[in-house]
């Protein structure tokens, strides 16, 4: 089976948002909409403070509670785990944006652009009426994901075939791949390592696997 | 989902390089949609021959931005309002290219008619270019033209001395030439930062080293005011009060010596690669052989002086012996001929010197526990590893994977020598200097040559390297400035390549127009100024005082891509190409700041990935029509085949040099250089045009990872470190005071003081305090040291004006406003999000506050640099600066001239969140 996951090493992440750029790049996102972006998190009080870079997005959890409350059915798993949604089908009601535990979804009512005076002609090239209205998220880059398997790339080893976001990172943070394959990349970076994911109390089966240290 | 993913478009990845910070190039790909640049993406094929795997940072993905930005500005202007100033209107109107070239070329060549130097000596043009010396790789064939023109002054800094690691650069370059100074991460287990913001402003280099550092278990302990994003990665902070690392580093040291035994040192290294056991005599100068001058050891075996360089010897480290003849030099040549006279070696002088420094005297003043700056030390000492080897390439050398890393504003201003000093000799007490894990250069550019470390490091006096020093003798002392920042009159240190004036003391140039010493005639603004990719009247500070120096400049040419505050002042815009617009052919790879150790060398591309915006020019063609309009074509041709460009055009199996009075494209000029490079490259083997590298992107070769170290010169070359004594500083600060005193000047007496043979605590928090006293305040009624930092997102880009990159910072904490301790700001009834002001005794700035834990409760911090007012896009952002409220004083300039970002402050409330 396929489950494809990110795994995030926090050890290695500085917050630099070069994975928010390059999804928002990949995406087409307009200002604002970051599908990938990383929180600026302290805890503590001075002098014993921690501060922490928290990569963040759509969990393309095992039970997606955004699938579930989908009155049209847009929203939906494949089979290798990402959660898609049907942009044709989507009713913009927002539900799932409200039951996202994550905050990972959004949705804009009307065109905005990067400066008041009009749209640049990148903004021309790339707007797709079909994403006003509608829910929005980040989707594992699926179309490189699909387009890099139908030329028999490997997703997370190959960039062609991976999510810009980790083919971007700088710091070697985040890692993309079959989490269900013992032998992946990332199968095998979570076996040697301590890792969490986040609000697994709410039995979602989040697939962003967040590592804080080496195996104990 | 991309839309334009699914349909029948014409799709292609354009490959190019992005150089917006010091810390570049990286290289990338475009994709280009139906003839619009999109999106971009790492060059994937650099993964294997680039340090950081191929990856680019933000900064790069805001250059479609950049490109389609609805603020450029599309065709020349000219002034029509002949008065100047922030509250004019500067009346722009749009003209020709031939109009703009035109007028340019009748003003240059007025002022070749009169001469290039005016009645006072200094070059009647000048240039300022930002961002750490990156316009280069952007300005094309433009330094070949003012090579042609001849005499430039680059005295006008954009924020050199100031901003940059001012003081590192040039006792780096003096101690081992490294212009800038960073760990051999790969090998690193632990790095001592203060203050060192590496994951901001060290580039994907920078940050996929630490990464994969801290990926097997390296430790980096952060010493600085805020929790910075490179302390939030470290594995603790520290949080010491402002301008006082020298005391911690002090202490550091005083800890290793006095509470360590010496065998944790690495004694080889101390005896035979530095100048610890050199004798000092009784007047502070090396006790020298009679007969040939030479600085003179004990030798503890045969118990009696011998040279420096005598062979077979092992010299004392630590005591104080008899000699029974030798002689001191003094400055100017003052001798002292001695017999039978006491001499403590180097090493036991910095003891001696260093034994009244201890945890305990620091620990009040850097409000640190001792205990904390003891742990510091031992740390360091347990990861030095003396006695350690590594294998590379087939050379054993010495392995000690620790080091200190100094930060912008620590190692720069008053206390920057001290610092810079302790950094160095910590890693000579451990054998850690340019050797594998330890404290590396990462390029010259004071020392020639400047492409090649190595070369650079000549044998000089003493069994020291060479260096340039700016003459301070009687006969060759320059003692009427050349240049408006008087660079070499004032600063031996700062020497005189091509660099030098532009590092400066930049800020001296900028307050002499206001009002130049008595000792010497009012300094006059340059009768053309050349501006690029820099806007001092942000960057630089005082800024409002700075805007309306440049407003007396009577003609100003400014490349630009929007309005600015700087631009505001000009007589003619010129739209250049942007990144992604423009041809250029530029070297990658080698050593270079802040941490690009590569294992390749070569060539990179950058070129149009779409047709240039209507209006917009590519520099090179600017140039060559500056040249061909000034009669300079043949020079400036000249100039270029020589290699101004980055290629010299003929080698030894290749001539490609461009004939005297042709005025070439620039398509032509960089396939020349494509040829040149792709020959120099494999030796004469493969010549490749400029079709191959648009195709292509770049082509290297490899380079040797010894050529990292510059260890293996100074034993090839039988040299020392120049440390822990400074008898040649001493020696030249002296006669530098003897020349500013013949001539009456007293106003640098106080930097003077700094060339000490061993560096001294000054109360440096209090040189701040007097200067708030000075200008009428106390320091009661200014409680906040005001800090700033870097950010990834904006630091060097010149790229403040692009949306997506403010959006990218909006997400790191406090950007755009003043950061403040939480549990201060309850005291003080702040709340998150309130309008604050924050005032110097100078002026005010205003923004929002952003509360955190991180950050001392005597400590302001305001990221970046903003405060514009004619910028398109910023101007709207109400984001404050330090610039805005920090003072040009040479009260606060250090003996290199540089100054540290650094300013008492208050801090109110005058507004609620919104």
């Amino acid at each position: 089976m396929t489950k494809y996951g990110i795994v995030a090493d926090l050890r290695r992440c500085v917050g630099c948002q070069t994975c928010t750029a390059a999804c928002r790049h990949a995406n087409a996102t307009p200002p604002g909409v970051q599908w990938r972006k990383v929180l600026d998190i302290e805890t503590g009080e001075y002098p014993d403070v921690q501060r922490t870079f928290l990569p963040v997005g759509c969990m393309h959890c095992d039970d997606p509670p955004c699938m579930h409350v989908c009155p049209s059915t847009a929203t939906r798993k494949r089979d290798d785990g990402i959660v898609v949604i049907l942009y044709e089908l989507c009713i913009g009601c927002a539900y799932c944006a409200v039951a996202c535990p994550y905050q990972a979804r959004f949705k804009i009512q009307e065109r905005t652009l990067a400066y008041v005076e009009g749209a640049t002609k990148n903004e021309d090239t790339r707007f797709d009426p079909a994403m006003l209205g509608v829910a929005q998220k980040c989707t594992f880059c699926v179309d490189r994901i699909d387009d890099g398997l139908a030329k028999g790339l490997k997703p997370g080893v190959d960039p062609e075939a991976t999510p810009a976001c980790v083919n971007s990172c700088i710091a070697g943070a985040l890692h993309f791949g079959n989490v269900d394959d013992k032998d992946s990349n990332v199968s095998r970076y979570l076996a040697k390592t301590e890792w969490s994911r986040m609000h697994e109390e709410l039995e979602t089966g989040p697939n962003i696997y967040y590592v804080w240290d080496e195996k104990r | 989902m991309a839309p334009d993913g699914a349909s029948a478009r014409e799709v292609k990845r354009v490959p190019t390089y992005c150089y917006q910070c010091v810390a570049g190039p990286e290289l990338l790909t475009v994709k280009v949609v139906d003839g619009v640049a999109t999106e971009v993406e790492p060059n994937f094929k650099s993964a294997d021959v680039h340090p950081a795997n191929g990856k680019i940072c933000v900064k790069a993905f805001g250059l479609v931005q950049k490109l389609y930005n609805p603020h450029r500005i599309t065709t020349p202007m000219k002034r029509t309002n002949p008065k100047k100033g922030k509250d004019q209107d500067p009346g722009f109107v749009p003209i020709s290219w031939d109009e703009a070239l035109d007028l340019i070329a009748a003003k240059l060549n007025e002022l070749a008619a009169k001469g290039k130097v005016n009645e006072q000596g200094m070059p009647r043009i000048a240039a300022s270019f930002g961002g750490g010396g990156t316009p280069t790789q952007y300005m094309g064939t433009f330094p070949s033209f003012l090579g042609a023109w001849g005499p430039v002054d680059f005295s006008f800094g954009s924020g050199q001395g100031v901003k940059c690691t001012h003081s590192e650069h040039l006792y780096g370059e003096f101690w081992h030439r490294a212009f800038t100074v960073c760990p051999d991460t790969p090998y690193a287990k632990l790095i001592v930062s203060f203050g060192a913001n590496v994951e901001a402003s060290g580039g994907v280099c920078a940050v996929w080293r630490h990464a994969e550092a801290r990926g097997r278990g390296a430790r980096r302990i952060q010493i600085e005011p805020h929790l910075s994003v490179t302390g939030a990665t470290s594995s603790k902070w520290i949080p010491i009060r402002p301008r006082t690392d020298p005391a911690f580093m002090f202490a550091m040291i005083h800890a290793i010596l006095f509470e360590h035994p010496r065998d944790r040192l690495d004694i080889p290294f101390l005896k035979h690669r530095s100048s610890s056991p050199y004798l000092v005599g009784p007047n502070g100068f090396f006790l020298r052989d009679p007969a040939s001058g030479k600085p003179l050891m004990w030798d503890s075996r045969l118990d009696r002086p011998v040279l420096f360089d005598a062979a077979d010897v092992d010299p004392a480290l630590e005591g104080t012996f008899r000699v029974a003849k030798a002689y001191e030099l003094g400055a100017d040549g003052q001798r002292w001929d001695h017999a039978d006279v006491l001499g403590a070696t180097s090493f036991t002088k910095m003891v001696e010197h260093l034994r009244q420094y201890t945890p305990e005297w620091a620990a009040k003043i850097c409000d640190v526990p001792a205990e904390s700056i003891r742990f510091v030390a031992s740390e360091y000492l347990d990861a030095a590893c003396v006695g350690q080897t590594i294998e590379i390439e087939g050379r054993t050398l010495p392995l000690r994977p620790v080091s200190v890393q100094l930060g912008k504003t620590v190692n720069n201003g008053w206390g920057g020598y001290d610092t810079c000093w302790s950094r160095t000799m910590l890693a000579v007490l451990i054998g850690g200097l340019e050797t594998p894990g330890g404290t590396l250069g990462t390029t010259v550019r004071l020392n020639r040559p400047a492409d090649n470390k190595q070369a650079s490091a000549k044998p000089g006096p003493d069994g020291f390297m060479d260096y340039p020093m700016n003459p301070t003798d009687k006969e060759n002392w320059i003692g009427m400035p050349q240049v408006r920042n008087a660079n070499r009159t004032l600063i031996p240190l700062v020497a005189n390549s091509p660099w030098s004036q532009a590092l400066g003391p930049t800020h001296l140039a900028w307050l002499f127009q206001q009002e130049t010493p008595p000792e010497w005639p009012q300094m006059q603004p340059p009768d053309l100024w050349f501006v690029y990719r820099t806007n001092p009247a942000i960057s630089f500070w005082d800024t409002p005082t700075i805007s309306a120096v440049m407003a007396k400049f009577p003609f100003t040419v400014c490349f630009a891509f929007t309005r600015d505050e700087t631009n505001h002042m000009a007589d003619i815009l010129l739209p250049d190409c942007t990144d992604m617009e423009g041809l250029q052919l530029i070297r990658i790879g080698g050593t270079k700041y802040v941490e690009q150790f590569w294992h390749h060398q070569g060539v990179a591309l950058r070129q149009p990935v779409v047709p240039p915006m209507e209006g917009a020019r590519d520099f090179t063609w600017v140039s060559t029509e500056l040249a061909k309009r000034t009669g300079l074509l043949a020079s400036y041709n000249t100039y270029i085949s020589r290699g101004a460009a980055g290629i010299p055009l003929r080698g030894p199996n290749y001539d490609y040099t461009l004939a005297p009075d042709v005025a070439y494209s620039h398509e032509d000029i960089w396939d020349r250089s494509c040829k040149a490079a792709s020959m120099e490259i494999s030796e004469g083997k493969e010549e490749r045009d400029l079709a191959w590298f648009k195709e292509n992107g770049f082509l290297v070769k490899s380079f040797s990872q010894l050529d990292w170290y510059l260890y293996p010169t100074m034993v090839e070359r039988n040299m020392r470190f120049e440390l822990p004594y400074q008898e040649r500083l001493k020696r030249i600060g002296l006669e530098l005071g003897n020349r500013l005193h013949e001539k009456n000047i007293h106003w640098w007496d106080a930097q003077l003081e700094e060339y000490a043979a061993l560096p001294e605590w000054q109360d440096f928090p209090a040189k701040w305090e007097n200067v708030v006293v000075k200008m009428g305040g106390t320091p009661e009624e200014y409680p906040f040291w005001l800090l700033t930092s870097r950010s990834m997102q904006f630091s060097w880009g010149n790229n403040v004006a692009i949306q997506m990159i403010r959006e990218m910072a909006r997400n790191m904490r406090g950007v755009g406003g003043v950061l403040m301790n939480a549990t201060r700001a309850k005291e003080m009834g702040i709340a998150e999000g309130d309008l604050v002001e924050v005032r110097s005794p100078l002026r005010a700035t205003k923004g929002r506050v952003a509360l955190a834990q991180g950050i001392r409760p005597d400590t302001l911090l305001i990221i970046a640099q903003f405060d514009h007012w004619a910028t398109p896009f910023a101007k709207d952002f109400e984001s404050p600066s330090l610039n805005t409220v920090m003072p040009i004083s040479l009260d606060l300039t250090d003996s290199t001239g540089s100054g540290a970002d650094v300013t008492r402050v208050a801090i109110k409330k005058i507004g609620g969140a919104r």
